[in-house]
C-alpha cells in the first residue's frame, strides 16, 4: 500500500529540518509532502533541500485548506494511505505504524492519535483539556462519535475518507467538524494512543481568548452540521 | 414594568416573527452550504442580539433612555440601521480580502505561464507557439 505523509506547515523553517530527518528515520517508506500555506520565511527552501516535496501557497489558507491540498494531491496520486502529521514538531513519526495498521487490516477509514489514552508526553493545557472534553461529549452528542481527542491533527485516513476529505473538508478549526463529516458520510472512526511533545520551537499561534472563540465556533459548526450526508460546500 | 409600554405588542410579534424568520432562513443556508459559517458568524450573533432586545424591549427602553429617543419603538429602528450598517461594514472588509487574494492569484498565474513557456522552450518545442 502507498502512503502520503501530509506535513502542513506556515513559518517552520526552524522546526522542518527535525521533523524531515525523524519521518526519514522512522517512516521512510512513506511518501512525504509539506504543504506551505503562505509562509513568508524559508520553510519552503528547507523543505525541499530535505527532499520532500512541496505544495506551495502563495495565500495563507488556513490548516484546513492546506490539509485538504495534501489530500487532493494524495487522491490525485491514488495513494491507498495518508497521514497528517504537523510540521511544528509535536507529533513523533513512531506512532505512524500504530495509526495505520488499523485502517490496513479493514476495520477503520480514520484513525486519530488520541494523547488521552495512555500516560505521558504532552497533553496540553489543563484549559484546553476541559475545553477537549466537551467537544469529545458535544461530538458524541451530535453523530455519535466516541472519539477522546477530537483536536488532535495527527490522523491517518484510508484510501476512502481521503477522497472523501479532498472534496470535503471544513476551513476553520477543521479538526473536530471532520470527524462529523467522516462519521456522517458513513466512514468508520476510531483511535490509538499517541504521544505528542511541546512544539520544538516558533510560537503556538494559541492563547486565552483564541481558546474561547475556537470553543465557540467549533461548537457552532457541530450545532450547524450540513443537512445532506455529504457535507455540502466546505471547500470543494 | 409593562413591555406593551415600550413596545407596541404588534410591532414586537411582527418584528420577532421577521428575525426568527431571518435566523431560521440563514441557518438553512448554512447547512446546505450555500453559505459559509465563517463568512455569515456576524450576521447569526447580530440577528440573535437584535432577537433578544425584541423579546426583552426593556433593553430598548433603556437606549432610549440614554440617548433620549422619545418613543422607545424609534430605539428598534435605530438598532436596526446600526445593525445593517455593521453587517454590510464586515461584508465589505470581506469582499477586500477577497479581492487582494485574487489580485495575488492572479500574479501568481502570470508568473506561473511564463515559467511554463520558459520549460516549454527548454525541453525544445520551439517549433511550436507560446500558449496564448
Amino acid at each position: 500500500m502507498r502512503g502520503l505523509i501530509i506535513v502542513p506547515a506556515l513559518n517552520e523553517a526552524g522546526n522542518l529540518p527535525r521533523v524531515l530527518s525523524a519521518i526519514a528515520a522512522l517512516a521512510p517508506t512513506w511518501d512525504v509532502v509539506v504543504v506551505d500555506d503562505g509562509s513568508t520565511d524559508a520553510t519552503e527552501t528547507v523543505a525541499s533541500q530535505r527532499g520532500a516535496r512541496v505544495l506551495r501557497s502563495v495565500i495563507n489558507l488556513g490548516i484546513g485548506a492546506a490539509v485538504q491540498t495534501g489530500y487532493l494531491w494524495a487522491r490525485d496520486r491514488k495513494y491507498d494511505l495518508a497521514v497528517q502529521l504537523d510540521g511544528d514538531g509535536q507529533h513523533d513519526p513512531a506512532f505512524i505504524q500504530a495509526l495505520v495498521e488499523p485502517i490496513k487490516r479493514g476495520q477503520l477509514d480514520v484513525v486519530i492519535g488520541s494523547r488521552f489514552l495512555s500516560e505521558g508526553g504532552f497533553r496540553s493545557t489543563s484549559v484546553r483539556r476541559v475545553g477537549i472534553r466537551y467537544l469529545s461529549w458535544f461530538l458524541r452528542f451530535r453523530c455519535g462519535a466516541k472519539v477522546t481527542d477530537p483536536t488532535s491533527g495527527f490522523r491517518a485516513v484510508g484510501r476512502r475518507a481521503l477522497e472523501f476529505f479532498a472534496d470535503y473538508y471544513p476551513t476553520d478549526y477543521p479538526e473536530p467538524e471532520a470527524i462529523a463529516l467522516a462519521v456522517r458520510h458513513g466512514l468508520r472512526v476510531g483511535e490509538v494512543p499517541v504521544r505528542m511533545e511541546e512544539r520544538f520551537s516558533g510560537k503556538s499561534s494559541i492563547n486565552v481568548w483564541r481558546t474561547v472563540y475556537y470553543f465557540l465556533k467549533v461548537s457552532l459548526a457541530l450545532l450547524l452540521l450540513p443537512t445532506s450526508s455529504t457535507g455540502g460546500l466546505l471547500q470543494r | 414594568m409593562n413591555p406593551q409600554s415600550v413596545l407596541p405588542r404588534e410591532l414586537q410579534l411582527t418584528a420577532v416573527m421577521i428575525l426568527v424568520g431571518f435566523l431560521g432562513w440563514v441557518v438553512h443556508l448554512i447547512r446546505s452550504a450555500r453559505l459559509s459559517l465563517r463568512d455569515s458568524l456576524l450576521w447569526v450573533l447580530s440577528t440573535f442580539a437584535a432577537l433578544l432586545m425584541t423579546v426583552f424591549p426593556q433593553t430598548l427602553k433603556w437606549v432610549a433612555i440614554h440617548l433620549s429617543i422619545e418613543v422607545p419603538s424609534n430605539a428598534l429602528f435605530a438598532a436596526a440601521i446600526v445593525y445593517l450598517a455593521i453587517n454590510l461594514l464586515s461584508t465589505t472588509i470581506a469582499v477586500s480580502g477577497a479581492h487582494t487574494r485574487v489580485r495575488r492569484l492572479t500574479q501568481e498565474c502570470t508568473l506561473l505561464r511564463a515559467e511554463l513557456n520558459e520549460l516549454r522552450a527548454q525541453v525544445g518545442n520551439s517549433e511550436r507557439k507560446p500558449a496564448p
